[in-house]
């Protein structure tokens, strides 16, 4: 009985952490575990030199890497290249959806100019196009470019990146649009009494402020590249040009070979560059840096 | 700016200063250099292209790349045309490479394209030739050397007695004085020349003797050569094949195919225009008419649920986790982007691993063995299918939300505390409002990315559980573009790209209406700033 | 409107072309550099690494280039070579199963293949390489699904399917397995995988000809053992020897577990279950109905392209190149499936395996590649789910519901 005083001071400091900021712990564990714990299939899966994907609910029961190992030893599958490639293709495709997109969304967001309205409508429509024929569509584009100029056609990986920026306008440019949306006027007004020409004030001041949105489009952009299977896999047929998706696919698409801790050894690998650059732009994503320049 | 990271809301804002000294430096000729360099690179391609394309012809293609050049080269050297400026390289790629996906599939909706009809005429003629063609029976095979006089080819075979006779296309089979490998006054071909004129050298045909139907010798692989018979003859000027056996003559019926007067048709066919054929087939389509409204209800429930549920667990989250007072921000944020993070189609496989009803985790070691038949019964398996999207959706969403709160001013928020509001009316009243502005296009977006979210049903669940006594192949979770899929690429004649299509474009329309009702409310909101 | 398309395209590939700022410039000039003679060949990762060396001997000899394109051996490889074989830029040489062929030719994108000593192959396999009475691929491998028997769970064989029901059941209940017997289903069932379990009740999909193909228009699946194979379906389903929660990875992991003392599975999983370390003995399925099981064979082999541009040269590289011993060996040793050829066949029996294997395959029959079959598979395997997890009602009427709706697909 002599803590009393103990508890009685504690409980209102707890409480009050608790308020502020300890529920959202609470609610940061329930969606780490409900996030975590479909992959630690594949993770265990990977650790297991003869697992199946899910045939076993024992989590972990080996832990052998040989997986890994083995990923880099397939001469046939170049995992290596691979990585790379998903690296280059979907790093280049993000920046060059990140500009373009930026600019659209500044003549949207800055400028009035007829047919605005039905641009964006337009750019909304495009994407809800059902794509049933995409791909037959983009090979017949492809093959008549691959006559023409064969170093942007199929099986290159220019190509592939080009197949990409057409979709750089679209869903992106409205993220972006919104947020540009945001940054007041007077900013632009100010900076053109002091005598800048519009492409001064997109390239030094709204790009600068709108960091936060271009770090979003960015990573959004890049996931989706490394992940695109089906496009990807049309146009690129040399193995050692290929992406992640398109190769790993190859461990486990044979009804009868399947491959999957293989598989699951290269999938979480290749979960890593993403969460790295979603880890190196968190800083850009929440920097704040709207919230000082307005004032 | 790593100060800033960690802990963004409470720094005092220091870029501001900078960039406004910036802005009065006087202006530089760098913008001018880079636009003169820029225009000149693109010109520069732009002119090779065009050369390319001039050499090979393709006046079409040419015309419109001169257009392409000369309008872009004026926006950017006119004064005027400022939004183009800056539309220009976006929409380039845009036309390109979405739009042409569009153009492309409305006009395959015009065409009787799909299996058994998915080239030319003259494809399908040859192909009827070459599948026609049949080795007489007990016929030897020759060796072939092929020779050539006066660069015309011929066939100088030896027989399996040791015969060596020549001949050529129309020419048949003469004896002749040689050994097999060279003929005086011909000139023998390497197996490289061979290689090179391969197109010529395998459609030659070597009568053997003067009457025809003896068959003709042929090579399939240029050392070697076989006799062999046409069972169909196609002929020019009546454009049509005879069966030389039957007789029956099998003529271009305008459907893009050679049939008999009795109907019976010969394969492969062709591509042809079809005109609103694929329309009216699909509206009038029996296999989709019955269970279409019970399809298109669970559609829009789907869609719909799919970007309520996803919106308001990221917007929660993301709001949960922008408080700076909380520590380990990062690391939750990092982990909650994990479902987006593996390639989908994984994603959705292990679901469907965790969910079976007596070997998977959900039932055997979350609910302790129970027998839950999560994919297989109706409800069930669409309660599972929006869970799963949920998993799924949610890192997009939080992402999204995530970056667009950084866009609401502290001010702002910080004048409404004053004011006396509390956590709760900031929110409703000011931020969700504000978040709205550049949200509300994304939503409505990802709206019509489920509605057609054709990866995710199949995967999971194919369409099923199907109500076999239904009689149709249509299982409870099937949506549109699921249903349109198993009627177009189901068919009899196997896949039908062309009735495919005309039903992609009637549901774009479907979508796009609703879509431009919901565009036209957002109307409302983008002023609000 | 062909010509109107084809000038689309070319104007959206200068469109691009235009904007491209240094691609264009670097790319532009070693258009011309590629070989005439480049052979294209699309080959799944296994089958690639077996003919490695025969590729290069075959490039060396006849001075040529070849490409392996990796494709993952399933439907989008069939999709993809329809698709890509009119423009011109397709394979010249591609892998397939011989079940694809009807639709490949419904196409027109595969040619006719010549083989003079088509003999020395084994029957079967130069049968399925063929349609509508012509050639068009030369086989590689044969393989179809047999019975794995776990020698120490029971070290004796069975005449009858229900002799080795009851014995499984008799060692489940000894503590010695979980499952009488496992066969991968799934949601949608596997008719494949069931097929010999079916067959044995006389009641195949389709009934023959007189030279022996498929006829489409006399299906068989309904017939008096058809309902009988369907009351089973329903009864095996309440006893737990079907489960549709079985799918293929739950199956083999089940048997190499030693959880079940039978599987019905094919040569692709030998490896797994040799890992493993399991005593094991391959047969044919116990007949269930009283007729012979027979299984599907499915035949898979080289295919060259109706619009190839090599076809001199893709003819030669596939007879004379891939239809040799020593190919066909390597392939086998690199798949597990029996050969094709019989000499390289008869090699491999020394491989009680694939001497095992071929024994059941050789009363098994093809799969069939007519076209109709693609009706056939979505509602057999949708009805044979249904009685198996016992939603499915009356059996025989559920079944023969199947068989009308098959037939009114068939006939349009």
């Amino acid at each position: 009985m002599s803590t009393p005083t103990v508890v009685r001071k504690r409980k209102p400091t707890l409480a009050k952490w608790f308020r502020a900021t300890g529920w959202r712990h609470l609610v940061g564990i329930a969606v780490v575990i409900f996030a975590a714990f479909p992959l630690l299939y594949v993770l265990s899966s990977s650790l297991n030199p003869n697992g199946t994907l899910v045939g076993s609910n024992d989590l972990f029961a080996t832990v052998d890497f040989e997986n890994y190992i083995a990923l880099f030893q397939r001469p046939q599958q170049p995992y290596a290249a691979w990585f790379l490639n998903t690296l280059l293709i979907g790093g280049i495709s993000a920046l060059c959806t990140v500009f373009l997109g930026a600019l659209a969304a500044y003549a949207f967001s800055r400028m009035r100019f007829t047919g605005r309205r039905v641009g964006l409508l337009t750019l909304l429509l495009v994407q809800m196009f059902p794509q049933l024929l995409a791909v037959v569509a983009i090979f017949l584009l492809l093959n008549g470019i691959s006559d023409i100029f064969p170093a942007i056609g199929l099986d290159t990986q220019i190509g592939l990146i080009l197949v990409y920026l057409g979709g750089a306008l679209g869903v992106n440019t409205y993220l972006m649009y919104g947020f540009f949306n945001t940054v007041p006027a007077s900013i632009d007004e100010a900076a053109k009494i002091d005598g800048a020409g519009h492409a001064r004030i997109f390239f030094t001041i709204i790009l600068r402020l709108v960091a936060p949105i271009l770090a979003v489009v960015g990573l959004l952009s890049f996931i989706g590249t490394t992940s695109e299977f089906v496009i990807a896999s049309i146009v690129l047929t040399d193995p050692a040009k290929q992406t992640l998706a398109v190769g790993l696919f190859q461990f486990v698409s044979d009804e009868t070979s399947k491959n999957w801790s293989l598989f699951a050894a290269g999938a979480v690998m290749a979960a890593i560059p993403v969460m790295a650059l979603f880890l190196f732009l968190q800083k850009y994503i929440v920097s704040g840096l709207t919230a000082g320049s307005v004032k | 700016m790593t100060q800033l990271a960690g802990a963004p809301g409470t720094t005092p804002a220091p870029p501001a200063p900078a960039v406004r000294r910036r802005e009065k430096a006087p202006l530089s000729l760098s913008g001018i250099l880079i636009k003169i360099i820029a225009l000149s690179v693109l010109n520069a391609i732009g002119v090779y292209a065009l050369f390319v394309l001039f050499v090979a012809g393709s006046w079409l293609v040419f015309g419109l790349g001169v257009a392409t050049l000369l309008v872009l080269d004026w926006i950017y050297l006119s004064r005027r045309a400022l939004p183009a400026k800056y539309l220009a390289p976006g929409v380039f790629f845009l036309v390109i490479f979405q739009i042409f996906v569009v153009v492309y599939t409305g006009y395959i909706a015009f065409t009787n394209y799909g299996d058994g009809h998915n080239s030319t005429k003259d494809d399908a003629i040859n192909a009827i030739v070459a599948k026609s063609l049949v080795r007489v029976e007990d016929s030897p095979a020759y060796q072939l050397t092929v020779v050539q006089q006066l660069g015309t080819f011929s066939f100088l075979v030896t027989d399996p007695d040791g015969e060596v006779s020549l001949g050529g296309e129309g020419r048949p089979l003469e004896e002749v004085d040689s050994d097999g490998t060279s003929l005086d006054g011909y000139e023998t071909l390497s197996f490289n020349d061979i290689l090179n004129n391969q197109e010529a050298i395998s459609a030659i045909s070597v009568p053997l003797t003067d009457n025809p139907s003896d068959g003709a010798l042929r090579t399939p692989d240029g050392t070697s050569a076989f006799l062999y018979e046409s069972t169909l003859l196609y002929d020019e000027a009546s454009d049509s094949f005879t069966d030389q056996a039957t007789g029956t003559v099998y003529s271009d019926a305008g459907n893009g195919e050679f049939a008999s007067a009795e109907g019976e048709a010969l394969t492969p066919g062709w591509t042809i225009t079809v005109g609103f054929d694929n329309f009216v087939r699909a509206v009038t389509d029996e296999s989709i008419r019955g269970p279409l409204l019970g399809v298109v209800l669970w559609t829009f429930a789907f869609a719909f649920l799919s970007v309520a549920t996803t919106f308001a667990l990221g917007l929660f989250l993301a709001i949960v986790f922008n408080d700076s007072r909380m520590r380990g921000r990062k690391v939750y944020r990092v982990l909650a982007i994990l479902p987006y993070a593996f390639p989908s189609f994984l994603s959705a496989l292990v679901w469907a691993g965790l969910l079976n009803p007596q070997f998977g985790f959900v039932n055997n070691v979350l609910l302790g063995g129970a027998d839950v038949p999560w994919l297989t019964d109706p409800t069930l398996a669409k309660i599972s299918i929006l869970f799963v999207n949920l998993w799924l959706g949610f890192p997009y969403m939080f992402l999204v939300c995530t970056g667009a709160l950084q866009a609401i001013p502290d001010d702002v928020i910080e004048a409404a505390r004053v004011d006396g509001a509390r956590n709760w009316g900031i929110f409703r009243l000011i931020k969700l409002p504000l978040l709205m502005v550049s949200l509300a296009p994304l939503l409505i977006s990802s709206f019509a990315f489920n509605f057609n979210n054709f990866n995710l049903i199949y995967m999971l669940t194919a369409g099923g559980p199907r109500d076999i006594s239904a009689g149709v192949n249509v299982g409870a979770t099937d949506i549109l573009i699921t249903l349109v899929y198993k009627v177009a690429f189901g068919a009899v004649a196997g896949r039908d790209y062309g009735l495919a299509s005309a039903f992609a474009i009637i549901i774009f329309i479907v979508v796009a209406t609703v879509s431009i009702i919901g565009y036209r409310r957002t109307r409302v909101l983008e002023d609000i700033n | 409107m062909t010509v109107n398309i084809r000038n689309l395209i070319r104007a959206g590939a200068i469109a691009s072309v235009a904007a491209l700022a240094l691609a264009g410039c670097s790319g532009g000039g070693d258009d011309t550099a590629d070989s005439e003679n480049t052979l294209v060949v699309w080959v799944d990762a296994n089958r690639a690494e077996a003919i490695k060396d025969v590729v290069s001997d075959f490039e060396s000899e006849n001075d040529v280039t070849v490409t392996l394109v990796q494709k993952e051996f399933g439907d989008t490889l069939r999709e993809d070579f329809i698709k890509q074989a009119p423009t011109g830029k397709g394979p010249d040489v591609v892998v397939g199963a011989h079940d694809w062929l009807g639709s490949w030719v419904q196409n027109g994108v595969v040619a006719p293949l010549t083989v003079d000593n088509a003999g020395d192959f084994e029957e079967v396999a130069t049968q399925a390489m063929s349609y509508e009475g012509q050639q068009y691929g030369l086989p590689v491998s044969i393989e179809n699904v047999a019975l794995i028997r776990n020698t120490d769970l029971d070290p004796s064989a069975h005449d009858t399917f229900d002799e080795m029901i009851a014995a499984g059941q008799g060692i489940v209940s000894a503590g010695q397995a979980e499952f009488p017997f496992i066969v991968q289903l799934g949601p949608t069932a596997d008719p494949y995988h069931l097929y010999p379990i079916q067959t044995s009740f006389g009641a195949p999909v389709f009934g023959t000809n007189a030279d022996g193909s498929y006829n489409p228009d006399d299906l068989q699946l309904a017939n008096a053992g058809g309902d009988e194979f369907a009351a089973k379906l329903a009864e095996w389903g309440s006893t737990g020897v079907l489960n549709i929660n079985v799918d293929g990875d739950i199956a083999i992991e089940t048997f190499v577990d030693k959880k079940t003392p039978y599987i019905i599975t094919g040569p692709w999983n030998l490896e797994r279950i040799k890992e493993a370390g399991i005593n094991y003995s391959i047969e044919g399925v116990p007949s269930a109905g009283g007729e012979p099981s027979t299984p599907f064979v499915g035949v898979q082999g080289f295919f060259v392209s109706a619009k190839s541009n090599n076809a001199l040269l893709a003819n030669k590289f596939v007879v004379s190149y891939l239809g040799t011993e020593e190919v066909q060996t390597a392939i086998f040793e690199a798949g597990k499936r029996a050969p094709a050829l019989k000499s390289a066949f008869e090699a491999a029996q020394s491989d009680p395996d694939v001497a095992a294997f071929g024994e059941v395959g050789a009363a098994g029959v093809p799969q069939p590649s007519i076209p109709a079959m693609g009706q056939v598979w979505g509602d057999w395997g949708a009805t044979e789910a249904a009685l198996i997890s016992g939603t499915a009602g009356d059996t025989t009427a559920a079944w023969q519901a199947m068989a009308a709706s098959i037939t009114a697909k068939i006939a349009g």
